[in-house]
């Protein structure tokens, strides 16, 4: 499994974006960082070279609220991206929020997985549960 | 224009600094309009006579100067014949298209048009001929990239040489569909970064290929053993020796306004671009941005850019100085000129690349801009740039590269830079 | 005239600089006050040195700062720039003066010199009379470089790896290079004139899991960047790392090797100092524990022998510290250093002989790189590989190499990348880890040695 992942925008969280991808090396993917300050695009650019199944942001600052209302815009312009699966992690509101409110607004935006203030682990183990739930849709059809 | 100059002494501190290696050779550079001669302490320069085959108008008007050196000695570069017309073919914006733009640009290549492939049915085809199509795209894991829509599009698209520089797992099947493609490695490495030097040099050695068909250039072989690289080329991969010639301080940007085309070669450091290159200076062109050639697109331009009126008014003219055919019109335009290629490559307008020109130390300016405007008729041009489009004071110093120094310093600096 | 001198006149015809009056600035270092100097200091050798940390936007908040480090009985004052300066957005830094100076509050998180200006800022630097140190993080420092100087700053901090392989994203490297070259070879000019201007390098790089052959190895190359452009003075650094043994073994290593290479390219004239920075990762909230910490350094930082210590404060994990707290540090320090007496003399000699075979094996290979000039081959390792700093941003830095403490708190290396780290010096650092757990559970451990200190 591939997996494109990076900090957006004017984020400076060098080691949070680099235990990540330690993180998803030690569960077996193949890890493709852009590092901190990437644009939407990159990432999807990225993904598109890389032929990537997943597309993990994180987002340290609170200011993914200002992006996210792009995403699935910038996404729709991409013709060969509609099975990758949309995850986003990190502080993702400015202060403190409600989860409750937080994941299905992001959900709203285009993402498949919203991790708000969630442990690195528990965040990848909800990958893991997503990745397997699809393989088994996958062979059902 | 101007009257061509013609054995122009070069100071005593100019030859100082010339380098050793340099007494003994010969410098040629084939321009559209001009040519020109350097050796260690003279320099030629003269009008082409169209109705002549370059090499024999060469040895009409300099033929003892060219018989004094063997074809050892001789090194010619020339932007003669137009360069290559490139079309590239890339799966994204962000890397394939933007790394193979940015190898063909630093190879001296002018011509450059991109198709995203997704969207590849889209695009009307080009009438014209093209010298060299590029196919680009994934890294070397990512196979099944490319697959029929490429074929269609190429099957009826008029191109004299091809290349496929994606990833290796779609490599056997662009060989197999697409006859005399060059496969070449990846210039997308698995880190993502870009890998320059073999499509660079496929382009350079295209380049001379090029040259060795063309009937009115070919000849120039006959009195170089050396190849011939293109201008821009030269230039650019010779930047870093500038301050042997002239007092320019980094980040610094060169501007060509040439007849046909104006090339840009700016300090790597002006751009945020996540490219880890050798070299230090990166190139664009702006290809309908010329005085001559292209005048009509450049007036075409500057009719739609909203500043100019009040530039033609800064400089006390009118717009029906467009229609003239006088010295005053060459000399508004060549401002005007200078001002587009500003506002281009600047944060006002979406571009190629936009560079940091708040951070730019030297302006240099080369080219035949040098023989018609003075220094303080581009000084002026560049500070009301700053002051309309970028609202600041600041004022990068401005370098008038009047006697072709820096294609002979390119020239003289060439095997440094192979 | 000079190409340095052409280049330099074209610098400080920045619209930003009110006229750089190149004789006169040269005429006050010429006859400035030794007392300004740190290079004098460093000679006289009297005491560690204490210096703190800090930057206000305002000359009015610079100056009170001054003042409580004046009277907490600081040996050198800091001058932190803010970071728009330190990207060269002087138009920034001057509208955010403006508004900081109108409104009370803190618009930049440090002091925008170029703005001030050498005139206004020598003032302040004069009448306090101790060496300041500049702080900044700038991968083209040439105008701030000119205007520190020329204000009586005459200890330049950073270099063209350390300040920018743990800032910068893609700034080009080569560039960083050519830049720094010029500050070296300004600072060598001025250092004629008078007592040398000091050059220090940035040891704490990424302050996250960096190996001690690693920093060393940058701190090496630097100092020699800079010693071979004429520098005089130099202080190598490096930061706490977590284990007073290793902290131990890494300063031998760097005085000894420091002085070795320097005499390769025979610049043994050059006087070499040593730089301890209190502990540079994540501090404890509790205010409490940050003071025992910063205590503790204090302690090791005698223990390494140490030229000068640079501190942190209490109130570090919260943000940009009050004067207060500043000044409490330097005062608590001064104090620490004058009770530590009759300290052991503590030598580990396997471990030094592991750390020297690391540092000049990668030395080896970055000098065996066929580029003709020493900061190209160190471009080009870095661009290899060769050189890899844990957890930089930098798009040229290749991350492969990655670092894990052992049950004594040092830091280890358990996979090398590309760095030629010797067979038996890899072999030896993993055999002093756990590497028989699953690799989730070695990243776990990773993240906690980064909150080691929490």
């Amino acid at each position: 499994m591939k997996v494109v992942t990076g900090v957006v925008g004017n984020d400076i969280h060098v080691v949070a974006n680099r235990l990540i991808e330690l993180s998803l090396n030690a569960r077996g993917y193949e890890v493709f960082n852009l590092g901190v300050n990437t644009y939407l695009e990159e990432f999807f650019d990225a993904a598109v070279e890389t032929g990537a199944d997943v597309l993990m942001i994180s987002s340290l600052n609170g200011e993914a609220e200002g992006w996210s209302r792009e995403v699935k815009l910038l996404k729709a312009k991409y013709k060969h991206l509609d099975d990758i699966i949309m995850m986003i992690g990190g502080n993702l509101v400015v202060g403190t929020g409600n989860a409750e409110d937080i994941v299905p607004r992001y959900k709203n935006y285009g993402f498949d997985i919203v991790c708000h203030q969630v442990d690195l682990n528990t965040g990848l183990d909800m990958l893991e549960t997503l990745i397997k739930d699809r393989e088994i849709e996958a062979r059902n059809k | 224009m101007t009257s061509p100059l013609n054995n122009v002494e070069h100071s005593d501190s100019e030859k100082n600094s010339a380098t050793k290696a340099s007494k003994e050779k010969l410098l040629i550079d084939v321009g559209s309009t001009y040519f020109k001669l350097s050796t260690a302490n003279n320099l030629e320069q003269h009008f082409r006579d169209f109705n002549k085959d370059i090499l024999a108008d060469l040895m009409h008007k300099c033929g003892d100067t060219i018989d004094s050196f063997g074809k050892e000695d001789v090194h010619i570069c020339s932007s003669a014949n137009g360069g290559l017309t490139t079309l590239i073919i890339g799966i994204t914006n962000t890397f394939s298209l933007k790394y193979a733009t940015n190898i063909a640009f630093n190879s001296g290549i002018n011509i450059i048009d991109t198709v995203l492939y997704q969207n590849i049915e889209d695009y009307s085809l080009p009438s014209d001929l093209i010298d060299v199509v590029i196919i680009v795209g994934g890294i070397n894991s990512n196979g099944n990239v490319f697959s029929d829509s490429l074929y269609n599009y190429l099957a009826q698209l008029r191109y004299s040489n091809i290349v496929f520089v994606g990833n290796e797992l779609d490599a056997p099947a662009i060989q197999e569909n697409i006859a005399n493609v060059e496969i070449l490695p990846n210039i997308i490495d698995d880190r993502l970064h870009i890998v320059e030097q073999h499509l660079r040099e496929y382009l350079t050695n295209l380049y001379q290929k090029d040259i060795e068909g063309k009937e009115d250039i070919k000849h120039l072989y006959d009195i170089t053993s050396n190849q011939i690289f293109p201008t821009p080329y030269v230039v650019n991969k010779t930047l870093p020796l500038i301050d042997a010639k002239f007092s320019v301080v980094n980040p610094f940007i060169l501007l060509d306004i040439g007849g046909a085309t104006t090339d840009i070669h700016y300090s790597k450091d002006l751009v945020d671009d996540n490219l880890v290159t050798e070299n230090e200076y990166d190139r664009l062109v702006f290809k309908k941005l010329g005085v001559y050639k292209s005048k009509q697109s450049l007036i075409f331009a500057a009719k739609s850019n909203e500043f100019v009126y009040e530039l033609l008014m800064h400089l006390k003219v009118t717009e029906n100085i467009f229609e003239e055919q006088t010295q005053k019109a060459t000399k508004i335009l060549m401002q005007l000129a200078i001002f587009l290629v500003l506002c281009k490559i600047s944060h006002y307008k979406k571009a190629y690349i936009n560079l940091k020109l708040l951070s730019i130390n030297s302006i240099v300016l080369t080219g035949g801009i040098t023989k018609v405007l003075t220094g303080d008729e581009i000084e002026d041009i560049i500070s009301f740039f700053y002051k309309k489009i970028l609202n600041s004071e600041h004022n990068p110093v401005t370098v008038l590269d009047s006697n072709y120094d820096i294609w002979t310093l390119g020239e003289q600096g060439k095997e440094l830079c192979q | 005239m000079s190409l340095l001198q052409e280049e330099r006149e074209i610098i400080l015809g920045n619209e930003y600089v009110d006229t750089f009056d190149f004789a006169e600035v040269a005429e006050f270092v010429k006859n400035a006050s030794k007392d300004l100097f740190i290079s004098h200091h460093f000679k006289k050798k009297r005491k560690m040195l204490v210096q703190p940390r800090g930057g206000f936007p305002t000359y009015k908040k610079q100056f009170a700062l001054y003042e409580f480090f004046v009277d907490a009985n600081v040996d050198v004052l800091p001058l932190t720039i803010d970071s728009n300066t330190r990207l060269n957005d002087y138009a920034t830094s001057k509208k955010m003066l403006r508004l900081s100076e109108e409104n009370d509050v803190d618009m930049l998180n440090g002091y925008p010199l170029v703005n001030h200006g050498y005139r206004t800022t020598r003032k302040m630097i004069t009448h306090f009379n101790k060496p300041v140190s500049l702080r900044h993080g700038t991968p083209d420092a040439r105008l701030l470089i000119e205007t520190a100087i020329a204000s009586g700053i005459f200890e330049i901090e950073g270099g063209p790896i350390t300040y920018l392989l743990p800032y910068s994203k893609n700034f080009p490297l080569d560039k960083a290079f050519l830049y720094w070259k010029y500050v070296e070879r300004v600072c060598a000019n001025y250092s004629k004139l008078n007592e040398p201007i000091n050059r220090e390098s940035f040891g704490p790089l990424t302050a996250t899991l960096v190996p001690p052959s690693i920093t060393i190895v940058i701190q090496l190359l630097e100092m020699l960047l800079s010693l071979e452009e004429g520098v005089k003075s130099f202080s190598v650094s490096f930061a706490q790392q977590g284990s007073m043994n290793q902290d131990i073994v890494t300063a031998a290593v760097l005085k000894k090797l420091a002085k070795y290479y320097a005499a390769q390219i025979n610049c043994s004239d050059a006087s070499i100092h040593l730089v301890y920075h209190q502990w540079m990762g994540a501090f404890p909230m509790n205010k409490d524990y940050a003071e025992q910490l910063i205590n503790m350094s204090t302690v090791i930082a005698s223990m390494v022998g140490a030229d000068k210590i640079i501190t942190k404060t209490r109130e570090e994990a919260s943000g940009i510290p009050t004067k207060e707290a500043n000044a409490k540090t330097v005062s608590n320090t001064q104090y620490t250093l004058r009770i530590l007496n009759g300290l052991p003399n503590v030598v580990d000699e396997e471990e030094e002989e592991m750390l020297t075979l690391q540092v000049k094996a990668i030395m080896e290979a970055v000098f065996n790189d066929p580029a003709d000039t020493l900061w190209r081959k160190v471009f080009n390792s870095i661009k290899n590989g060769i050189i890899d700093v844990p957890f930089s941003p930098h798009i040229i830095n290749h991350n492969n190499m990655i670092t894990i403490r052992d049950a004594k708190k040092n830091i280890r290396i358990i996979k090398r990348g590309n760095v030629p780290i010797p067979d038996r010096c890899y072999a030896y650092d993993k055999a002093q880890c756990d590497l028989t757990k699953d690799t989730t559970s070695i990243v776990n451990d990773i993240i906690h040695d980064i909150g080691i200190m929490q």
